[in-house]
């Protein structure tokens, strides 16, 4: 496709038609031909680049977030169980073929409502009376990897559908239309604002429970909010895309290595961060794969796991946790 | 001081599980004090002060601060009535430190409030008070220990808060950066009315700066009051279970103390029980603290001739020991003489205290010489007993005759006990230490 076509098109469309009425005048695109690349550019590629930017900055603001909130740079939205709540409830569409007829509505629904159930889940735990943040944090391991046995079992046992849901837990952007994307962006910009306000409670959080309340933080409130918020974000993201691993783990880091370690920075920089890589890996994968669908999870996994095992060597070596020195 | 006091804990008492933290623990800090809370580890001190952040709930019993009660306040406006430097604040992240010392401010603007000017300006000062101003723009991770405990103190400032609760804030600092931290919290008080509750476990710190010392010991309030009244070697040995001597600073008038040893050294020697007992003369008062420093230390303990009525006797009836009686206003009777000489003679070792002896009294010391030699005489007390001799010079020669058969000079029951300790020969009975004062971690 032309350089020049595409960005008549894309003027095209954005200025309403005024623009390049026929957009592909003075290319040497036929009128069948520039119809064909009129629907792949604005029905396909221009939602799938929306969407990656949007479930790129809600990853990337969600791990921002529990970092913060746990303390801990190992957090990640994934770490809670959330992504395998949601990858059950995907599963139990295929597996039982419930509304597959309308898996564009059902698939999101259903990921979404599994997400959530354990995002409320951990929450209960959060609530409990002697739940310390390491605690909880490994209670949502434990969570997790019991959701994942679950997930195994559902899928040993009906064939049916692995295929899909093995698909699906790659994660992809293969269900961006301008209603996903639409939608999406709704949510995420509405959870992301709420949690980008929390930017001075978690600096204090930082310093400990305790300090953070003699300042005026209800450390137990901002915590259980947090958490809500930051697992309804990341739900929204598990809804539409499945699980894209380490873009919540690795966004916060960047922001920090960057320099900056205020929250009310590192929020919304790991939206922005996150935002750019999972577009950044998108490109990468169809430019490293070209010409077939490779799964995005699988990709952005190529490149957070090394940074992850960057990150474990560094903290060994340094005392401080936030390895932004 | 019709002042309402600035905070006030009212019969406080906190249990975890079943162990009892604090035990009906009330008074009143009044604004623009420091007062200082000393006790052992596990005494207590950093529950009470929780419990005046509101982190703990006292059951039963109150906190107020300002007249108002900690639990009915919310979070937000506890920040403004108190700020806390905790003991160990690490920090994870380089902030900057003029950021950091921000972070004081949370209470006093809404999320999409940016910081004022009058924020700046109270950081800025906080800076100044503990003599950072120039680092604003270092990461607090680059700072000294002694600067970061700083650091905490001027994000506490920030705050505002009319009181502010230190929790041990010296005890990984060295002694200058102690120095160097409490003289700051000190001229706080006195230039800007701050009114300050500092845990401190070092008893001298604590008696250096604070206005007033309130001592816990297992959850209890032990002993309330200034400095110089509060600090004895008494209450060294019943709270923290150590033998000191009390000094005080000829250039300040502070008292200070200096630890001697644990009441329960297990390396010191100690005498089988029952082998004999430390037998003290004395009168007027001046045996009771030898008196009760040894029965303390776990000695059988008599004492003799008292006459009725002596504030000494008064003391050894309430220890229990063992004394020779006499009638009040009488020269000493020879049944009284018989009966002390039979406690002479059954005693390991004796004490002969710094009383003022007369002609009524002097038998006391006399009957004392014949065991010169035989058993360990101390003399007790300071030296020169011309002034409290009026014999007319004969007591003076006894004196000089027992330092000729061997008698020692000590100073104080610090010094007592330490020599007595120190005789490992000596067939000195220290049964089995009852004050087995050692308190738990």
């Amino acid at each position: 496709m032309p350089p020049r076509a595409v960005g008549q098109i894309l003027l095209h469309y954005l200025s309403g038609g005024a623009l390049f009425p026929n957009p592909c005048a003075g290319t040497p695109i036929s009128p069948l031909r520039c119809g064909a690349y009129q629907v792949i550019l604005w029905q396909l590629v221009v939602p799938e680049i929306l969407l990656a930017l949007i479930v790129g900055a809600a990853l990337g603001i969600s791990g921002a977030a529990l970092q913060g909130i746990f303390r801990n740079p190992l957090a990640d939205p994934f770490l809670l169980g959330i992504s395998s709540g949601g990858t059950i409830g995907a599963a139990a569409l295929y597996v039982y073929q419930i509304g597959v007829a309308d898996a564009e509505l059902f698939l999101p629904l259903f990921a979404f409502v599994g997400a959530i159930a354990t995002g409320l889940l951990i929450l209960g735990v959060a609530r409990g009376r002697f739940s310390s943040v390491e605690t909880l944090l490994l209670a949502g391991v434990a969570l997790s990897n019991l959701l994942s046995a679950v997930l195994s079992l559902l899928l040993l046992y009906n064939p049916t559908g692995s295929e899909q849901v093995t698909f699906w837990l790659l994660g992809g952007l293969g269900l961006a239309s301008w209603t996903v994307d639409g939608i999406a962006f709704g949510a995420v910009l509405v959870l992301g604002t709420l949690l980008a306000l929390h930017g001075r409670e978690l600096n204090l959080i930082q310093l400990g429970n305790d300090v953070a309340q003699s300042a005026g933080v209800d450390a137990r409130r901002v915590r259980l909010r947090v958490i809500l918020l930051a697992s309804m974000t990341t739900a929204v993201a598990v809804a539409f895309t499945g699980v894209i691993g380490f873009v919540g783990l690795v966004s916060p880091h960047i922001v920090r290595r960057l320099g900056r370690s205020d929250y009310r920075i590192v929020l919304p920089g790991a939206a922005a961060v996150g935002a750019i890589f999972l577009l950044t890996a998108r490109d990468l994968s169809y430019l490293v794969f070209a010409g077939s669908v490779l799964p995005l999870g699988i990709f952005t996994a190529f490149a957070g796991v090394p940074f992850f095992l960057y990150l474990l060597y560094r903290q060994r070596r340094t005392t401080t946790m936030g390895g932004a020195a | 001081m019709t002042a309402a006091p600035a905070l006030r804990f009212e019969r406080v008492t906190v249990r975890f599980g079943d162990r009892l933290a604090l035990h009906d623990v009330s008074f009143a800090v009044a604004p623009g004090t420091f007062v200082a809370l000393a006790g052992p580890n596990g005494s207590g001190k950093t529950t009470l002060l929780r419990t005046a952040l509101g982190f703990v709930a006292p059951d039963p019993g109150a906190v107020e601060l300002l007249g108002r009660t900690v639990d009915a306040l919310r979070i937000v406006d506890r920040a403004r009535h108190v700020a806390w430097v905790p003991q160990d604040e690490s920090p994870r992240d380089d902030v900057r430190l003029g950021d950091y010392v921000l972070y004081g401010r949370f209470a006093f603007h809404g999320a999409l409030e940016g910081e004022t000017a009058e924020d700046l300006a109270i950081a800025d000062r906080a800076l100044r008070d503990v003599g950072l101003a120039d680092r604003a723009n270092d990461g607090i991770l680059r700072l000294s220990g002694g600067e970061r405990q700083r650091a905490v103190l001027a994000r506490a400032l920030a705050q505002t808060a009319p009181v502010l609760l230190l929790d041990e804030p010296t005890s990984h600092l060295d002694i200058g950066h102690q120095l160097d931290l409490l003289g700051r919290v000190r001229a706080l008080v006195r230039d800007r009315g701050v009114t300050v509750l500092a845990a401190i476990h070092d008893l001298n710190l604590a008696a250096r700066f604070a206005d007033r010392v309130v001592v816990l010991s297992r959850g209890r309030l032990v002993a309330d009051g200034p400095p110089s009244d509060v600090l004895s070697t008494e209450l060294l040995a019943q709270v923290w279970g150590v033998v000191a001597d009390l000094r005080r600073d000829a250039r300040t008038g502070f008292p200070y103390l200096i630890p001697q040893q644990l009441l329960t050294d297990p390396g010191r020697p100690v005498g089988a029980p029952g082998r004999g007992r430390v037998h003290v003369v004395g009168g007027g008062g001046s045996a009771a603290p030898y008196l009760r420093a040894l029965a303390e230390e776990g000695y059988r303990v008599s004492t003799g001739v008292l006459p009725l009525l002596d504030s000494d006797l008064e003391t050894a009836e309430a220890l229990g020991l063992a004394a020779a009686v006499e009638v009040p206003f009488a020269p000493l009777g020879p049944a009284a003489r018989a009966r002390n000489r039979e406690l002479l003679g059954e005693s390991a070792a004796i004490v002969v205290a710094p009383f003022p002896i007369g002609p009524f009294n002097a038998p006391n010391l006399d009957d004392v010489l014949p065991f010169a030699g035989r058993v360990p005489v101390f003399l007790a007390g300071p030296p020169g007993i011309a002034a409290r001799d009026f014999t007319g010079g004969a007591a003076s020669a006894t004196y000089a005759a027992l330092r000729a058969r061997g008698a020692v000079e000590v100073l104080g029951t610090a010094g007592l006990l330490e020599a007595l300790a120190s005789r490992p020969t000596a067939a000195v009975a220290a049964p089995a230490p009852r004050l087995a004062a050692a308190p738990d971690g």
